[in-house]
């Protein structure tokens, strides 16, 4: 199973679509959760997801305002999205009925 | 550019190309405060090199070749010296009992035996830490230093102990390119090296063999290594 990082990172992935890549989705984990997303952390769980056949990564276009440097696109793979469904609904699953989740439920209605 | 982000690209030099670019890439593009980006890339270092360190190849070069080898070839390097001394001097070789064609023939083969030795220590580390070079080149320059800090033989210079340096490097710039040789190169070089030091050992040591040669067949490990990972012909491969 996925780890909470991990998840957020396919999860950022795919929500970018073809716009996915280091950057955006570290700013996408840190405006969605509010947490800091160091670069180490970043790219160490990109490679990992990428060896777990959860990811494609390929080299993209360098921009200026890159300063001439490439990105590394991403993209989840159709593996990726099952490991990251398998992971939401254990997550659903277990969190039923709890307090939190609950008044969760009720907020947001 | 912002005033030391020079530091943040030498660090980021420690990542391999495919990295460093995207990497650097990012911190451009969101504009990330020099401390931010350096502090960022040397966790991606730390992150990487903590990676590498899960396999037992850098601790292989590092602890079980670099470290040792590198004391007992001082001491090869400085038999080798002696005995170029020795050819040099007649009374050294009168009192070694030994004419001059046999004390060359001595020096010659300890000096095959030393870039043998070197070489292939050489090669298993340039092979087993390409990434983690750093470290074994660390641990060899520790015994070194020690030792030559602590020479004190007048007749002879500090750097008779580094003889061994130059085959070394070299065994390591080749392990770095080639990782693997074939297999009949590798069993060439190991038999040689194990029948030239068969005298030496079935012998007990002779006249002018010191005994702490014994010693040295830990030396001959890194060239059995070699013969142990050594590229197999496809045929072989295949019938495996």
């Amino acid at each position: 199973m996925l780890g909470e990082f991990e998840y957020l990172l396919i999860t950022a992935a795919a929500g970018l679509g073809e716009d996915a890549y280091g950057a955006a989705i570290r700013e996408e984990i840190e405006a969605r959760t509010g947490r800091k997303c160091s670069i180490g952390a970043l790219y160490t769980t990109i490679e990992r997801l990428e060896t777990k056949g959860f990811l494609k990564t390929w080299m993209g276009e360098a921009t200026p305002q890159r300063g001439g440097r490439a990105k590394r696109m991403v993209r989840v793979t159709p593996k990726g999205v099952h490991a990251a469904k398998d992971f939401y609904d254990a997550v659903t699953s277990m969190s039923r009925g709890v307090s939190w989740a609950a008044n969760r439920a009720r907020s947001a209605t | 550019m912002k005033s030391g982000w020079v530091l943040v690209e030498s660090v980021a030099r420690l990542l391999d190309r495919d990295e460093r670019e995207p990497v650097l890439g990012d911190l451009v593009e969101v504009d990330e405060s020099t401390w931010r980006g350096l502090r960022g890339v040397f966790g991606l270092v730390v992150r990487r090199q903590a990676d590498l360190w899960k396999s037992w190849r850098p601790w292989l070069a590092g602890f079980a070749v670099a470290l040792p080898n590198s004391f007992l070839l001082m001491g090869v390097s400085l038999s080798v010296t002696w005995s170029y001394m020795r050819l040099l001097c007649p009374e050294l070789l009168a009192k070694a009992a030994l004419t001059r064609p046999s004390a060359l023939l001595v020096l010659l083969w300890q000096a095959l035996l030393l870039i043998g030795w070197s070489w292939t220590s050489g090669f298993v580390v340039g092979t087993a830490s390409r990434r983690t070079l750093w470290a074994s080149v660390l641990l060899c320059s520790s015994p070194c230093l020690f030792c030559l800090s602590r020479f004190r033989i007048d007749s002879l210079s500090r750097l008779c102990l580094l003889l061994f340096l130059l085959p070394a490097i070299w065994g390591v710039y080749r392990g770095m390119r080639v990782s693997r040789i074939n297999l009949s190169s590798a069993l060439v070089v190991a038999l040689g090296l194990t029948a030239m030091m068969i005298p030496a050992w079935s012998n007990g040591g002779l006249h002018w063999w010191s005994p702490q040669w014994n010693q040295n067949w830990a030396l001959i490990l890194p060239a059995w290594y070699l013969v142990a990972t050594s590229r197999r012909p496809q045929g072989e491969i295949a019938a495996g």
